[in-house]
């Protein structure tokens, strides 16, 4: 699978806040083993979810001081089972954003009903560690449409 | 916010036990007083105390005592 884990951005506030949403594919062969007969979408990619949203987030600052990663999951917990196919809505709010690191509060809700939550706090990698070339897709569809 | 109740702060941060952790102890006493630990420290002191460490603060910081002397010269600590 790709890890790809945010589809589209619904909105954004560059460095405040962002509302995104991902669905996962219930053909993603991740299912077989997550688990077998019962399959649910795992935390630990409920988790990458947010924090993909809240680096995207992060980065539309374009504050240069490098790309956001994830660097601590402070808190985490997962409420309800998340079925593949079911349309995960996550917002972010961040909550300090300085030159060395971000923290933020993100959550996923499916249909209205909080599943997951988390506090996270990101460091920043400088850009010209990633293949030239890589630009964020989604953020940037996102911003070409809010721009035109 | 007295000394010791910023101790057993600065041993939660670190995941150490409130009884491990003294102003003396030295940094390299601490395990998770690494890179990801100065991380969580800068977040959280600006966060709970509106203080902005600098790298420079950062890196002369060598015990416990370092951290508490900072929360002191912002007058966060009341003893």
């Amino acid at each position: 699978m790709r890890f790809l884990l945010v589809d589209e951005i619904l909105a954004l506030a560059p460095g405040q806040r962002i509302r995104a949403t991902k669905t996962m594919d219930p053909g993603d062969e991740l299912f077989q083993d997550h688990f077998p007969g019962f399959p649910v979408v795992p935390g630990v990619l409920l988790t990458e979810m947010m924090a993909q949203a809240a680096g995207k987030c992060l980065a539309a600052e374009g504050a240069g001081r490098g790309w956001p990663m994830l660097a601590k999951i402070t808190s985490a917990s997962f409420r309800e089972w998340v079925k593949p196919g079911e349309v995960c809505e996550i917002e972010a709010w961040i909550r300090s954003s300085r030159a060395q690191f971000a923290t933020a509060d993100c959550r996923v809700e499916v249909s209205g009903r909080l599943v997951a939550e988390s506090s996270l706090l990101f460091s920043f990698v400088p850009r010209d560690r990633f293949a030239a070339e890589w630009r964020d897709e989604v953020l940037e569809r996102f911003q070409t449409k809010a721009g035109g | 916010m007295t000394t010791q109740e910023a101790t057993r702060w600065i041993a939660g941060l670190f995941q150490e036990s409130a009884d491990s952790i003294a102003p003396e102890t030295p940094r390299d006493a601490v395990a998770a007083w690494d890179s990801l630990g100065e991380l969580t420290l800068m977040a959280d002191m600006d966060e709970k105390f509106s203080i902005v460490l600098t790298d420079t603060q950062l890196k002369a910081m060598t015990k416990v005592g370092d951290i508490l002397q900072v929360l002191r010269e912002n007058g966060k600590l009341t003893d």
